[in-house]
């Protein structure tokens, strides 16, 4: 037999996968751009630039977040020559031992690659690259340090920037940055390892506002290596940009002048403009400095203090803290009865304290005298008239409904539901509806009797200080109000589009106007409850809340707005354990009211009163005396 | 001896050139992917590239000595080598590992593995064994005696393990298929043993190992490309992988028809359209087949031949050298980066594990691009017919039989190790040869090839 023909048989099938080869090349090559595009991908050309975080300002113009310029130590270990370790650890004022451990630091923090098929393992680390020796040295470190770099071939300075306040007021609602999660990082592509990240308030609500764009340098690593060089002459970089700066609704003046009111206690005081919903100022007792969590150095050493303190600093109190309102809830009681017409503004009710106690002393004739005296029995009187409409014959039936009409109102009011301001981490507060007692009692086991003390605010009702002072901006617009917010405008645009439409209350205008006179006489005729709250020649208008706490001494509380006509400020103030409303909380609420419209105290025994007292169990005193600086 | 009887008159010169070729590109590319700038001169011994050139030093003095000893000298000591080979085979077993495999003897760099030089010595008594077979007839006694010659040595690499020479060595199946060793005997004993049947030949017997080595590497194919969509600039649709591997194949089919037509007697065009029309038949059906069958595997076995054939890989995950190697080979696009502008598979940037060993390829496609790619394929392409074309000018059967030993060899490192680099083969680590730095390697390729230069220069003084 011949075997020879059998050459062409074994050429065919070399020439077969030779052709094949060269096709499957061509198409990789030169047609297909998906490999191009990954090698562009894994050789990690692109060199990121992070822009500085976009500044902030106040309402009168006044930089309250900026960036402040830090420097971080690099090192390229291939440069480094000949280190007098010694001399070295000298400089930046380590030991000799710290210096070898940052070495060893650094690479093993790279990890490591394990070749599955020849089961070798290699360190990612690149002697080439460069890696940060010293992170978030100060100008003053720096400047001691880089006049002797030459002298240590392989070290370089590198400019970072991280956040600076020139102000140490409003910590918990500017928020912080940290650096980014592994978790962060997959979600979304911008961040890289290293970055910050707005962590909480309006750093984080305003992450994207605020983060601006990356640069991007692509840059071609040659096999020579070493030679770096602008990938296509730099035709494809972009420029870093850094964002628009956000300019807030906040007037720093009284926000400081807010947080030393609150001194040595525990509370808050939320103002707002009634006209705009934009947010004045928001103090929350006790804070802290903001300086105090910039940086990964900074974060890791303060942090854990702040996170421990028993005063709970981080805690953003007008935000989250949910508190019963007190009397100041008498006034949406008020509105609701005269919209739903089961009471007119002459309607009066005897002071009858078979149900609840009450000071003694008045009869409340009408609405206006009812907020004036708030008198409790009175406004039982007009939740019962709310709750059991006899609608139906079944008393439970009856009272179901009635809660439900209730509580659609005071969603209305932006209560019971998040108010979704422009800051994260906000609470909805507890405004019961009939399935909210069904669960409670049983269904139609529940009645007006079984509800009332939230007629009075006490019970289940819970706001938060948010809520409240936007209570008192509804009433002083008579009936409508925006959306409470910081921000005023981010680089040439307003605020965001949901923070320009007016939310209207389901009572109308003109029940507001009883309501109205009620609380004028509460703070300027005889007989009200915050006689302190008064101003010199000007109409304000409050109401005072003193919530009981079983837990200890009442909380004090007041609403009010400024002055009666034309209202320019609407504002809540809450200090927990300190007693009457109107004995703390209504004197800060006018020493805030009128610091703003007016700019100077008249009453300077009232101001020192405020800023002298201790009140609310305070464990050691969070705010130290240098963070006292008063901007003006 | 007459003037033209000498050496140089005698030496395939086309061969020759060719590998010299190799090597010098081979050498650049070593020289531009281990670049150190602290020793740029291509001579610093401390560097991969000045070590290559040592080693190619080496290797031409290796051939010069082959060139001085007459070339019968291989074909008496083929046995001889061939035990000394598998002494040193068994010896590497008790090394220490390196790397997970005891493929290494020697200490630190200066080590050699044995199963390259084993390569050598089975080609050697390989041919050896068929040359005197004194009848040229297949028995199962024949094919198994050369089966064995293959089995010894490939049962103790596969013991080191190393699984790259193991395939290797299956290249010599196709040097017995030349040589009409070829498995019918016993698929016709198997086939003779049911009574009434009688047949003295089968054409998928005598044909069984191309049939499946055609079918194997068709399936992986089609395994690959299945998986994938193809986007032809020219064509408004998308073509799916395995639509891709029939066209081709009916492409081939047809060039195939018509090269029969034109040069073919009418006989051989009769049957060679016979064998063409059935062999499309057949290989469509099994790379549809294969392509069906694939995708109605449960999830978890599709996973499982995903993971063996390297398709299933998270591309920054464990395994990533094959996406890596692909990426660098892709964006040389068509004239490539240039000349030590590889970005991706430099040793440096560290992207391509292995890039100056088994991943050579790779730097050379990111460079010279297609344009270079194709200039290599074309050499081996050339080397390897120049070869077959050596191999059936020669007069002695043993010269014949090594140089086809010699081509199969270089084939299946050719085909294997460009095949891992564009996707389509296992990533198994084998040189590429006169490419890849490594000196065991370059000797042991450098030997072969001077041992068929000598036997080919010596055809002419071979009687039989």
């Amino acid at each position: 037999m011949n075997f020879d023909a059998r050459k062409y048989v074994i050429m065919a099938f070399i020439l077969l996968v030779g052709g094949i080869y060269t096709i499957r090349l061509f198409y990789m090559q030169v047609i297909d751009d998906t490999w191009t595009l990954r090698a562009q991908e894994i050789a990690e050309k692109r060199k990121e630039i992070t822009p500085p975080r976009g500044v902030i300002f106040d309402r009168n113009g006044k930089k309250i977040v900026s960036n402040r310029t830090y420097y971080n130590l690099m090192m390229v270990e291939t440069e480094i020559k000949n280190l007098d370790t010694a001399a070295f650890a000298k400089l930046i004022g380590w030991t000799i031992e710290e210096v070898r451990n940052r070495f060893y630091e650094i690479r093993k923090g790279e990890g490591t690659y394990k070749n599955p098929h020849t089961g070798k393992t290699t360190s990612n680390y690149q002697k080439i690259r460069k890696y940060p020796f010293i992170k978030e040295l100060t100008l003053e470190e720096i400047s001691r340090i880089a006049p002797h770099l030459e002298n240590f071939p392989g070290f370089y300075e590198e400019v970072t920037s991280m956040r600076n306040y020139p102000f140490s007021n409003g910590a918990n609602i500017l928020g912080y940055l940290s650096e980014v999660t592994r978790e962060e990082i997959e979600q979304d592509r911008f961040y890289k390892p290293g970055n910050n990240i707005g962590r909480s308030g309006i750093e984080r609500f305003y992450e994207k506002e605020l983060r601006g764009i990356k640069g991007i340098k692509y840059i071609v690593t040659s096999a020579l290596n070493n030679a770096i060089e602008p990938y296509a002459d730099g035709k494809y970089d972009t420029i870093a940009r850094q964002a628009d700066p956000l300019k807030l609704g906040m007037d720093m003046m009284i926000q400081a002048y807010g947080e030393r009111l609150m001194q040595n206690k525990k509370g808050c005081i939320v103002a707002i403009e009634p006209a705009t919903g934009e947010i004045l100022a928001m103090i929350s007792a006790p804070s802290f400095d903001p300086n105090l969590l910039v940086g990964k150095r900074n974060i890791s050493l303060n942090y854990p203090k702040l996170a421990t303190d028993k005063n709970m600093p981080l805690f953003p109190r007008p935000l989250q803290a949910e508190y019963p309102p007190g009397s100041i809830f008498k006034l949406v009681q008020a509105l609701i009865g005269l919209q739903e017409g089961v009471i007119t503004p002459e309607s009066g009710f005897p002071c009858d304290q078979s149900m609840v106690g009450c000071h003694p002393g008045h009869y409340a004739s009408s609405v206006a005298s009812g907020v004036q005296y708030s008198c409790n029995p009175y406004f039982y009187a007009v939740m019962r008239r709310i709750i059991q409409q006899n609608i139906k014959k079944n008393m439970f039936a009856d009272a179901e409904i009635g809660l439900n009409k209730w509580h659609d109102y005071m969603l209305s009011f932006g209560l019971g539901k998040s108010l979704e301001a422009d800051v994260s981490g906000q609470r909805p507060g507890v405004i019961p509806n009939a399935a909210y007692y069904d669960k409670w009692y049983g269904h139609h086991r529940w009645a007006f009797s079984t509800i009332r003390s939230i007629s009075i605010g006490q019970g289940e009702v819970k706001l938060t200080p948010l809520q409240m002072a936007n209570i008192a901006a509804i009433i002083a617009n008579k009936g409508w109000f925006y959306t409470p917010h910081f921000v005023k405008s981010i680089g040439r645009k307003g605020p965001l589009p949901q923070y320009k439409v007016k939310q209207y209350t389901k009572v109308e205008s003109k029940h507001f106007s009883p309501v109205i006179e009620g609380m004028r006489r509460v703070v300027n005729e005889a007989g009200g409850t915050a006689r302190l709250a008064r101003i010199d020649s000007m109409i304000v208008c409050g109401k005072t809340g003193t919530v009981q706490n079983p837990h200890g001494k009442d909380h004090s509380v007041f609403i009010a707005f400024a002055p009666m006509h034309n209202p320019k400020i609407a504002i809540a103030v809450f200090v927990e354990n300190s007693g009457f409303g109107g004995t703390w909380a209504a004197p800060i609420a006018s020493l805030m009211i009128e610091k703003y419209l007016r700019r100077k105290i008249k009453d300077k025994e009232k101001e020192k009163r405020i800023l002298e007292a201790k009140l609310s169990n305070m464990e050691d005193l969070p705010i130290d005396e240098e963070n006292q600086n008063q901007p003006d | 001896m007459r003037k033209n009887d000498s050496l140089i008159a005698q030496l395939d010169w086309p061969l020759f050139i060719t590998y010299l070729l190799m090597l010098i590109f081979g050498i650049a590319t070593v020289y531009s992917v281990a670049f150190n700038p602290e020793n740029p001169n291509i001579f610093s011994f401390d560097e991969k590239y000045g070590k290559q050139i040592l080693w190619l030093c080496v290797s031409l003095f290796l051939g010069l000595i082959v060139f001085l000893i007459d070339s019968d000298i291989y074909r008496k000591f083929a046995f001889p080598i061939y035990l000394f080979v598998l002494s040193l085979l068994v010896l590497v077993l008790f090394m220490p590992p390196i790397n997970g495999a005891r493929a290494w003897i020697g200490v630190g760099s200066m080590g050699i593995q044995p199963a390259e030089f084993g390569k050598i010595a089975v080609s050697l008594l390989l041919a050896k064994y068929i040359s005197e077979l004194s009848v040229k007839q297949q028995t199962i006694g024949n094919v198994v005696g050369a089966a064995m010659i293959l089995l010894v040595p490939m049962i103790l690499i596969l013991l080191q393990p190393d699984a790259g020479s193991f395939v290797v060595f299956t290249s010599f199946l196709f040097v017995m298929y030349r040589e009409g060793l070829t498995f019918d005997p016993i698929i016709l004993a198997i086939i003779n043993s049911f009574p009434g049947v009688k047949m003295k030949y089968t054409w998928v017997g005598s044909h069984f190992i191309p049939i499946l080595f055609v079918a194997i590497f068709l399936s992986i194919i089609t395994l690959i490309l299945s998986t994938i969509e193809i986007d032809f600039f020219f064509l408004p649709f998308k073509v799916s992988g395995a639509m891709g591997v029939l066209v081709s194949l009916v492409l081939f089919a047809i060039i195939g028809l018509l090269i029969i037509r034109q040069f073919g007697s009418k006989r051989d065009r009769s049957r060679g359209t016979l064998i063409i029309v059935l062999g499309l038949v057949l290989s469509g059906g099994l790379s549809f087949g294969v392509g069906t069958g694939f995708n109605s595997l449960a999830p978890h076995q599709k996973d499982r031949i995903e993971l063996v054939l390297g398709l299933k890989e998270d591309p920054d995950g464990e395994d990533y050298n094959r996406n890596r190697a692909m990426a660098a080979v892709g964006s040389g696009g068509l004239t490539g980066k240039g000349y030590n502008k590889a970005s991706v598979s430099s040793v440096e940037s560290n992207h391509v594990p292995e890039s100056e060993t088994d991943f050579i390829f790779c730097p050379f496609a990111e460079e010279w691009g297609f344009l270079g790619t194709i200039v290599l394929i074309f050499m081996y392409m050339f080397m390897l017919i120049r070869i077959i074309v050596i191999a059936e000018r020669q007069r002695a059967a043993f010269n014949r039989i090594y140089a086809y030993c010699v081509a199969m060899i270089l084939f299946y490192h050719f085909a294997i190790n460009i095949g891992m680099n564009i996707g389509f083969a296992p990533v198994i680590g084998i040189p590429l040869p006169f490419f890849s730095y490594g000196g065991s390697s370059m000797m042991s390729f450098s030997m072969m090839m001077f041992i068929l230069l000598k036997l080919d220069s010596q055809r002419k003084d071979v009687l039989r």
